[in-house]
Protein backbone atom coordinates (compact mmCIF):
# COMPACT_ATOMS: atom_id res chain seq x y z
CA UNK A 1 0.00 0.00 0.00
CA UNK A 2 1.83 3.09 -0.57
CA UNK A 3 2.12 5.83 1.85
CA UNK A 4 -0.32 8.25 2.76
CA UNK A 5 2.51 10.07 4.74
CA UNK A 6 4.52 10.33 2.00
CA UNK A 7 2.57 13.63 0.44
CA UNK A 8 4.00 15.38 2.86
CA UNK A 9 7.44 14.79 2.75
CA UNK A 10 9.64 18.05 3.38
CA UNK A 11 12.31 17.68 0.66
CA UNK A 12 15.24 20.20 0.19
CA UNK A 13 15.66 22.03 -3.18
CA UNK A 14 17.81 24.27 -2.70
CA UNK A 15 20.25 23.35 0.28
CA UNK A 16 21.42 26.29 2.46
CA UNK A 17 23.20 26.80 5.81
CA UNK A 18 23.08 30.23 6.99
CA UNK A 19 24.46 31.52 10.54
CA UNK A 20 24.71 27.71 11.44
CA UNK A 21 20.77 27.24 11.02
CA UNK A 22 18.95 24.97 8.15
CA UNK A 23 17.60 27.92 5.80
CA UNK A 24 17.05 25.53 2.66
CA UNK A 25 14.59 26.21 0.21
CA UNK A 26 12.66 23.27 0.09
CA UNK A 27 9.29 21.91 -1.81
CA UNK A 28 7.03 23.66 1.22
CA UNK A 29 8.78 27.03 0.59
CA UNK A 30 8.60 26.92 -3.52
CA UNK A 31 4.66 25.93 -2.35
CA UNK A 32 4.37 28.79 -0.75
CA UNK A 33 6.41 31.21 -3.30
CA UNK A 34 3.76 29.65 -5.64
CA UNK A 35 0.76 31.09 -3.70
CA UNK A 36 2.40 34.20 -2.73
CA UNK A 37 3.13 34.53 -6.60
CA UNK A 38 -0.38 33.31 -8.10
CA UNK A 39 -2.20 35.92 -6.11
CA UNK A 40 0.06 38.65 -6.85
CA UNK A 41 -0.49 37.73 -10.77
CA UNK A 42 -4.06 37.00 -9.90
CA UNK A 43 -4.57 40.47 -8.95
CA UNK A 44 -2.26 42.42 -11.05
CA UNK A 45 -3.97 41.15 -14.45
CA UNK A 46 -7.30 41.26 -12.72
CA UNK A 47 -7.33 44.90 -11.74
CA UNK A 48 -5.15 46.13 -14.79
CA UNK A 49 -8.16 47.21 -16.45
CA UNK A 50 -10.22 48.66 -13.36
CA UNK A 51 -12.76 49.25 -15.56
CA UNK A 52 -16.52 50.50 -14.00
CA UNK A 53 -18.37 47.44 -15.68
CA UNK A 54 -15.83 44.61 -14.29
CA UNK A 55 -14.14 41.90 -16.95
CA UNK A 56 -14.93 38.57 -15.36
CA UNK A 57 -11.48 38.53 -13.71
CA UNK A 58 -12.11 41.80 -12.49
CA UNK A 59 -15.08 41.03 -10.36
CA UNK A 60 -13.62 37.41 -9.51
CA UNK A 61 -10.87 40.06 -7.54
CA UNK A 62 -13.35 42.63 -6.29
CA UNK A 63 -16.16 39.30 -4.80
CA UNK A 64 -12.96 38.36 -3.02
CA UNK A 65 -11.91 41.64 -1.64
CA UNK A 66 -15.06 42.26 -0.62
CA UNK A 67 -16.10 39.16 0.59
CA UNK A 68 -12.93 39.81 3.37
CA UNK A 69 -14.46 43.58 3.85
CA UNK A 70 -17.60 42.60 4.73
CA UNK A 71 -16.18 40.18 7.23
CA UNK A 72 -14.01 42.76 8.64
CA UNK A 73 -17.05 45.00 8.75
CA UNK A 74 -19.40 42.69 10.51
CA UNK A 75 -17.17 41.78 13.32
CA UNK A 76 -15.58 45.22 14.00
CA UNK A 77 -16.81 48.27 12.16
CA UNK A 78 -15.52 50.43 10.02
CA UNK A 79 -12.52 50.79 12.04
CA UNK A 80 -11.70 47.45 11.33
CA UNK A 81 -10.70 48.55 7.76
CA UNK A 82 -6.86 49.26 9.04
CA UNK A 83 -6.44 45.09 9.02
CA UNK A 84 -7.95 45.09 6.09
CA UNK A 85 -3.88 44.26 4.54
CA UNK A 86 -3.27 42.24 7.08
CA UNK A 87 -6.41 39.18 6.83
CA UNK A 88 -6.80 39.93 3.41
CA UNK A 89 -3.22 38.62 2.84
CA UNK A 90 -3.80 35.71 5.53
CA UNK A 91 -7.16 34.91 3.39
CA UNK A 92 -5.90 34.85 0.19
CA UNK A 93 -2.57 33.05 1.51
CA UNK A 94 -4.37 30.03 3.02
CA UNK A 95 -7.01 29.75 0.49
CA UNK A 96 -4.24 29.74 -2.34
CA UNK A 97 -2.15 27.33 -0.52
CA UNK A 98 -4.72 25.17 0.52
CA UNK A 99 -6.20 24.90 -3.15
CA UNK A 100 -2.55 24.33 -4.39
CA UNK A 101 -2.75 21.05 -2.13
CA UNK A 102 -5.69 19.60 -4.04
CA UNK A 103 -3.69 19.69 -7.18
CA UNK A 104 -2.85 16.29 -7.79
CA UNK A 105 1.37 15.99 -7.40
CA UNK A 106 1.10 19.70 -5.28
CA UNK A 107 2.30 20.15 -1.55
CA UNK A 108 -0.12 21.16 1.30
CA UNK A 109 1.22 24.46 3.12
CA UNK A 110 -0.65 24.30 5.13
CA UNK A 111 -0.88 20.37 6.67
CA UNK A 112 2.41 21.50 8.49
CA UNK A 113 1.48 22.54 11.64
CA UNK A 114 4.75 24.89 11.17
CA UNK A 115 3.35 27.00 8.63
CA UNK A 116 -0.24 27.41 10.86
CA UNK A 117 1.20 28.11 14.34
CA UNK A 118 3.19 30.84 12.71
CA UNK A 119 0.11 32.44 11.05
CA UNK A 120 -1.68 31.83 14.40
CA UNK A 121 1.11 33.30 16.60
CA UNK A 122 1.32 36.29 14.45
CA UNK A 123 -2.48 37.00 14.81
CA UNK A 124 -1.63 35.83 18.62
CA UNK A 125 1.28 38.93 18.76
CA UNK A 126 -1.00 41.51 16.76
CA UNK A 127 -3.64 41.40 18.96
CA UNK A 128 -1.56 41.07 22.22
CA UNK A 129 0.51 44.53 20.77
CA UNK A 130 -2.49 46.29 19.01
CA UNK A 131 -4.27 45.97 22.33
CA UNK A 132 -1.65 47.26 24.64
CA UNK A 133 -0.89 49.81 22.17
CA UNK A 134 -4.42 51.12 21.87
CA UNK A 135 -5.45 50.71 25.83
CA UNK A 136 -2.78 50.22 27.22
CA UNK A 137 -2.95 48.23 30.78
CA UNK A 138 -6.59 48.55 30.27
CA UNK A 139 -6.30 45.76 27.93
CA UNK A 140 -5.87 43.20 30.70
CA UNK A 141 -9.82 43.60 31.93
CA UNK A 142 -10.03 41.27 28.90
CA UNK A 143 -9.02 38.84 32.01
CA UNK A 144 -11.21 40.37 34.63
CA UNK A 145 -15.01 39.62 33.60
CA UNK A 146 -17.46 42.33 35.08
CA UNK A 147 -19.90 40.94 37.90
CA UNK A 148 -17.65 38.34 39.50
CA UNK A 149 -17.72 38.30 43.08
CA UNK A 150 -14.19 39.06 44.75
CA UNK A 151 -13.49 35.57 46.36
CA UNK A 152 -14.00 33.43 42.94
CA UNK A 153 -12.18 36.19 40.93
CA UNK A 154 -8.55 35.06 40.87
CA UNK A 155 -10.16 31.63 39.81
CA UNK A 156 -12.19 33.43 37.23
CA UNK A 157 -8.92 34.93 35.67
CA UNK A 158 -6.93 32.25 35.72
CA UNK A 159 -9.45 30.10 33.53
CA UNK A 160 -9.94 33.52 31.31
CA UNK A 161 -6.03 33.96 30.68
CA UNK A 162 -5.97 30.12 29.88
CA UNK A 163 -8.57 30.50 27.43
CA UNK A 164 -6.72 33.59 25.94
CA UNK A 165 -3.38 31.05 25.51
CA UNK A 166 -5.58 28.03 24.04
CA UNK A 167 -6.34 30.88 21.14
CA UNK A 168 -3.03 30.45 18.57
CA UNK A 169 -3.33 26.61 19.38
CA UNK A 170 -7.01 26.12 18.33
CA UNK A 171 -6.37 28.21 15.86
CA UNK A 172 -3.76 26.67 13.96
CA UNK A 173 -4.28 22.71 14.99
CA UNK A 174 -7.79 23.39 13.17
CA UNK A 175 -6.83 24.88 10.11
CA UNK A 176 -3.57 21.79 10.19
CA UNK A 177 -5.67 18.78 11.30
CA UNK A 178 -8.59 19.47 8.44
CA UNK A 179 -5.92 20.06 5.66
CA UNK A 180 -3.96 17.05 7.06
CA UNK A 181 -6.93 14.48 7.80
CA UNK A 182 -8.66 15.32 4.22
CA UNK A 183 -5.40 14.19 2.33
CA UNK A 184 -4.61 11.27 4.05
CA UNK A 185 -7.72 10.11 3.58
CA UNK A 186 -7.88 10.70 0.27
CA UNK A 187 -4.81 9.01 -0.12
CA UNK A 188 -5.87 5.99 1.81
CA UNK A 189 -8.51 5.34 -0.82
CA UNK A 190 -6.61 5.86 -3.78
CA UNK A 191 -4.53 3.18 -1.82
CA UNK A 192 -7.65 0.93 -1.86
CA UNK A 193 -8.42 1.28 -5.34
CA UNK A 194 -3.97 -0.35 -6.52
CA UNK A 195 -4.82 -2.68 -3.50
CA UNK A 196 -8.11 -4.03 -4.92
CA UNK A 197 -6.95 -4.19 -8.21
CA UNK A 198 -4.78 -6.44 -7.65
CA UNK A 199 -6.36 -8.38 -5.52
CA UNK A 200 -8.12 -11.36 -8.34
CA UNK A 201 -11.31 -11.34 -8.34
CA UNK A 202 -12.19 -8.82 -6.04
CA UNK A 203 -10.85 -6.26 -8.68
CA UNK A 204 -14.44 -5.65 -9.55
CA UNK A 205 -15.13 -3.91 -6.26
CA UNK A 206 -12.42 -1.34 -7.15
CA UNK A 207 -14.57 1.58 -8.23
CA UNK A 208 -16.31 1.93 -5.18
CA UNK A 209 -13.15 3.12 -2.90
CA UNK A 210 -12.85 5.66 -6.42
CA UNK A 211 -15.89 6.93 -5.98
CA UNK A 212 -15.33 7.78 -2.32
CA UNK A 213 -11.68 9.50 -3.13
CA UNK A 214 -13.56 11.29 -5.80
CA UNK A 215 -16.08 12.47 -3.14
CA UNK A 216 -13.67 13.07 -0.55
CA UNK A 217 -11.91 15.33 -3.46
CA UNK A 218 -14.78 17.29 -3.75
CA UNK A 219 -15.57 18.08 0.00
CA UNK A 220 -11.52 19.07 0.20
CA UNK A 221 -12.30 21.77 -2.32
CA UNK A 222 -15.13 22.87 0.18
CA UNK A 223 -12.75 22.23 3.32
CA UNK A 224 -10.08 24.02 1.39
CA UNK A 225 -12.46 27.36 0.97
CA UNK A 226 -14.44 26.98 4.82
CA UNK A 227 -10.51 26.70 6.55
CA UNK A 228 -9.38 29.50 5.01
CA UNK A 229 -13.01 31.62 5.78
CA UNK A 230 -13.12 30.14 9.50
CA UNK A 231 -9.35 30.88 10.17
CA UNK A 232 -9.84 34.27 8.95
CA UNK A 233 -12.96 34.62 10.69
CA UNK A 234 -11.68 33.77 13.70
CA UNK A 235 -8.48 36.43 12.86
CA UNK A 236 -11.18 39.30 12.88
CA UNK A 237 -12.57 37.82 15.80
CA UNK A 238 -9.59 38.17 17.80
CA UNK A 239 -8.83 41.29 16.35
CA UNK A 240 -11.99 43.07 17.07
CA UNK A 241 -11.41 42.09 21.10
CA UNK A 242 -7.89 43.67 20.93
CA UNK A 243 -10.09 46.95 19.79
CA UNK A 244 -12.53 46.73 22.31
CA UNK A 245 -11.61 44.74 24.64
CA UNK A 246 -14.63 45.87 27.11
CA UNK A 247 -17.04 43.58 25.34
CA UNK B 1 -18.14 28.55 -4.37
CA UNK B 2 -20.46 31.33 -5.58
CA UNK B 3 -22.69 29.61 -2.90
CA UNK B 4 -20.87 31.25 -0.24
CA UNK B 5 -19.54 34.92 -1.70
CA UNK B 6 -22.39 35.76 -3.53
CA UNK B 7 -25.03 36.22 -0.42
CA UNK B 8 -26.53 39.02 -1.45
CA UNK B 9 -25.01 41.69 0.36
CA UNK B 10 -21.37 41.11 -1.36
CA UNK B 11 -22.04 44.82 -2.85
CA UNK B 12 -23.64 46.94 -0.92
CA UNK B 13 -22.81 46.06 2.73
CA UNK B 14 -25.98 46.20 3.94
CA UNK B 15 -27.70 42.38 4.71
CA UNK B 16 -30.82 41.69 3.74
CA UNK B 17 -31.58 44.11 1.22
CA UNK B 18 -34.09 42.57 -1.12
CA UNK B 19 -35.82 45.48 -3.69
CA UNK B 20 -39.04 43.13 -4.84
CA UNK B 21 -38.81 46.22 -7.30
CA UNK B 22 -39.50 45.78 -10.98
CA UNK B 23 -38.36 43.24 -13.04
CA UNK B 24 -39.04 44.53 -15.93
CA UNK B 25 -36.57 45.59 -18.56
CA UNK B 26 -34.71 48.89 -17.56
CA UNK B 27 -36.54 51.96 -19.50
CA UNK B 28 -33.33 53.13 -21.56
CA UNK B 29 -35.26 55.94 -22.88
CA UNK B 30 -34.72 57.80 -19.31
CA UNK B 31 -30.71 57.23 -20.12
CA UNK B 32 -30.51 60.78 -21.98
CA UNK B 33 -30.28 63.54 -19.47
CA UNK B 34 -33.22 65.27 -19.40
CA UNK B 35 -32.76 68.79 -21.69
CA UNK B 36 -30.80 66.79 -24.35
CA UNK B 37 -33.86 66.04 -26.60
CA UNK B 38 -35.26 68.81 -28.14
CA UNK B 39 -35.55 71.78 -25.85
CA UNK B 40 -32.17 73.75 -26.04
CA UNK B 41 -32.75 74.18 -21.53
CA UNK B 42 -30.11 74.65 -20.17
CA UNK B 43 -29.35 71.53 -17.45
CA UNK B 44 -30.33 73.73 -14.47
CA UNK B 45 -29.16 72.40 -10.55
CA UNK B 46 -32.78 70.91 -10.75
CA UNK B 47 -32.78 68.96 -13.86
CA UNK B 48 -28.89 67.22 -12.55
CA UNK B 49 -30.64 67.01 -8.84
CA UNK B 50 -33.53 64.99 -10.05
CA UNK B 51 -31.09 62.90 -12.58
CA UNK B 52 -29.07 61.87 -9.67
CA UNK B 53 -32.14 60.80 -7.81
CA UNK B 54 -33.43 58.82 -10.80
CA UNK B 55 -30.28 57.35 -10.81
CA UNK B 56 -29.76 56.43 -7.62
CA UNK B 57 -33.17 54.91 -7.47
CA UNK B 58 -32.65 52.95 -10.87
CA UNK B 59 -28.79 51.45 -9.34
CA UNK B 60 -30.92 50.49 -5.95
CA UNK B 61 -33.76 48.30 -7.97
CA UNK B 62 -30.82 46.39 -10.34
CA UNK B 63 -28.96 45.93 -6.86
CA UNK B 64 -31.84 44.40 -5.56
CA UNK B 65 -32.55 42.63 -8.64
CA UNK B 66 -29.24 41.18 -8.63
CA UNK B 67 -29.37 40.27 -5.10
CA UNK B 68 -32.37 38.24 -5.85
CA UNK B 69 -30.69 36.76 -9.15
CA UNK B 70 -28.10 35.66 -7.31
CA UNK B 71 -30.46 34.45 -4.43
CA UNK B 72 -31.83 32.45 -6.98
CA UNK B 73 -28.62 31.08 -8.49
CA UNK B 74 -27.65 29.55 -5.48
CA UNK B 75 -30.71 27.75 -4.64
CA UNK B 76 -30.88 26.35 -7.87
CA UNK B 77 -27.05 25.13 -7.65
CA UNK B 78 -26.91 24.39 -4.62
CA UNK B 79 -29.73 22.01 -5.53
CA UNK B 80 -27.71 20.70 -8.46
CA UNK B 81 -24.31 19.75 -6.88
CA UNK B 82 -24.41 17.68 -3.81
CA UNK B 83 -26.11 19.44 -1.08
CA UNK B 84 -24.89 16.85 1.33
CA UNK B 85 -21.57 17.36 0.74
CA UNK B 86 -21.64 21.14 1.91
CA UNK B 87 -23.94 20.55 4.77
CA UNK B 88 -21.39 17.30 5.76
CA UNK B 89 -18.65 20.06 5.35
CA UNK B 90 -19.98 22.50 7.44
CA UNK B 91 -21.10 20.35 10.27
CA UNK B 92 -17.10 19.02 9.96
CA UNK B 93 -15.99 22.31 10.32
CA UNK B 94 -18.39 22.99 13.43
CA UNK B 95 -17.05 19.98 15.29
CA UNK B 96 -14.02 20.00 14.55
CA UNK B 97 -14.35 23.98 16.02
CA UNK B 98 -16.01 22.48 19.10
CA UNK B 99 -13.48 19.70 19.34
CA UNK B 100 -10.38 21.81 18.94
CA UNK B 101 -10.98 24.73 21.66
CA UNK B 102 -11.94 21.96 24.20
CA UNK B 103 -9.03 20.00 23.70
CA UNK B 104 -7.06 23.04 22.76
CA UNK B 105 -7.51 24.70 26.35
CA UNK B 106 -6.55 21.27 28.53
CA UNK B 107 -3.32 20.42 26.56
CA UNK B 108 -2.62 24.05 27.20
CA UNK B 109 -3.83 24.14 30.90
CA UNK B 110 -2.01 20.86 31.29
CA UNK B 111 1.20 22.39 29.84
CA UNK B 112 1.45 25.09 31.65
CA UNK B 113 0.90 23.17 34.66
CA UNK B 114 3.67 20.97 33.79
CA UNK B 115 5.98 23.68 32.96
CA UNK B 116 5.42 25.16 36.45
CA UNK B 117 6.03 21.99 38.09
CA UNK B 118 9.62 21.54 36.74
CA UNK B 119 10.44 25.09 37.45
CA UNK B 120 8.96 25.23 41.53
CA UNK B 121 9.25 21.37 41.76
CA UNK B 122 5.90 20.66 42.99
CA UNK B 123 5.94 17.74 40.90
CA UNK B 124 2.35 16.91 40.23
CA UNK B 125 0.27 19.86 41.72
CA UNK B 126 0.45 22.64 39.55
CA UNK B 127 -0.39 20.41 37.21
CA UNK B 128 -3.75 18.51 38.52
CA UNK B 129 -4.38 22.14 39.38
CA UNK B 130 -3.71 23.78 35.59
CA UNK B 131 -5.13 20.69 34.21
CA UNK B 132 -8.49 21.32 35.84
CA UNK B 133 -8.42 25.31 34.95
CA UNK B 134 -7.52 24.08 31.61
CA UNK B 135 -10.70 22.10 31.32
CA UNK B 136 -12.92 24.93 32.81
CA UNK B 137 -11.35 26.55 30.57
CA UNK B 138 -11.67 24.31 27.53
CA UNK B 139 -15.71 24.21 28.73
CA UNK B 140 -15.73 28.02 28.33
CA UNK B 141 -13.96 28.36 25.09
CA UNK B 142 -16.52 25.84 23.78
CA UNK B 143 -19.62 27.35 24.92
CA UNK B 144 -18.57 30.75 23.93
CA UNK B 145 -18.09 29.44 20.23
CA UNK B 146 -21.42 27.45 20.59
CA UNK B 147 -23.09 30.81 21.65
CA UNK B 148 -21.79 32.13 18.88
CA UNK B 149 -22.89 29.59 16.20
CA UNK B 150 -26.69 29.60 18.24
CA UNK B 151 -26.83 33.20 17.26
CA UNK B 152 -25.66 33.25 13.73
CA UNK B 153 -28.46 29.99 13.57
CA UNK B 154 -30.73 32.08 14.73
CA UNK B 155 -29.86 35.83 12.91
CA UNK B 156 -29.24 33.19 9.56
CA UNK B 157 -33.58 31.93 10.15
CA UNK B 158 -34.72 35.77 10.68
CA UNK B 159 -33.02 36.71 7.32
CA UNK B 160 -34.57 33.61 5.48
CA UNK B 161 -33.08 31.89 2.87
CA UNK B 162 -29.75 34.59 3.17
CA UNK B 163 -28.27 32.34 5.94
CA UNK B 164 -26.45 29.85 4.33
CA UNK B 165 -22.80 31.91 4.59
CA UNK B 166 -23.99 32.59 7.96
CA UNK B 167 -24.36 29.17 9.40
CA UNK B 168 -21.19 28.55 7.79
CA UNK B 169 -19.25 30.82 9.82
CA UNK B 170 -17.28 27.92 12.20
Amino acid sequence: MPDPIHQFAIHKIVPLKLFGWDASFTNSALFMLIAVLLTALFFFFSLRSRSLVPTRLQSMAEIAVEFVQNMLRDTMGEDGMSFFPFVFSLFMFIFVANTLGLIPGGFTVTSHIVVTAALAILVFVTVLVVGFAKHGLRFLKLFVPPGVPIYVLPLVTAIEVISFLTRPVSHSVRLFANMLAGHITIKVFGGFVVMLLGAGIYSTLAPLPLLMAIAMTALEVLVAFLQAYVFTMLTCMYLSEALHPEH
Amino acid sequence: MPEYVNDGRSGDGRPGERDPRDRTSPDYSRDRPPGSDGSSGARTEEAFTARVADLGSRLSAAAGRRARDTAADRNETSGETDPDAATAARGMAYGMRMASELVAAVAVGGGIGVGLDRWLGTWPWLFLLFFLLGFAAGVLNVLRAYGRIAREIAAARRDGDGGVDASARQ
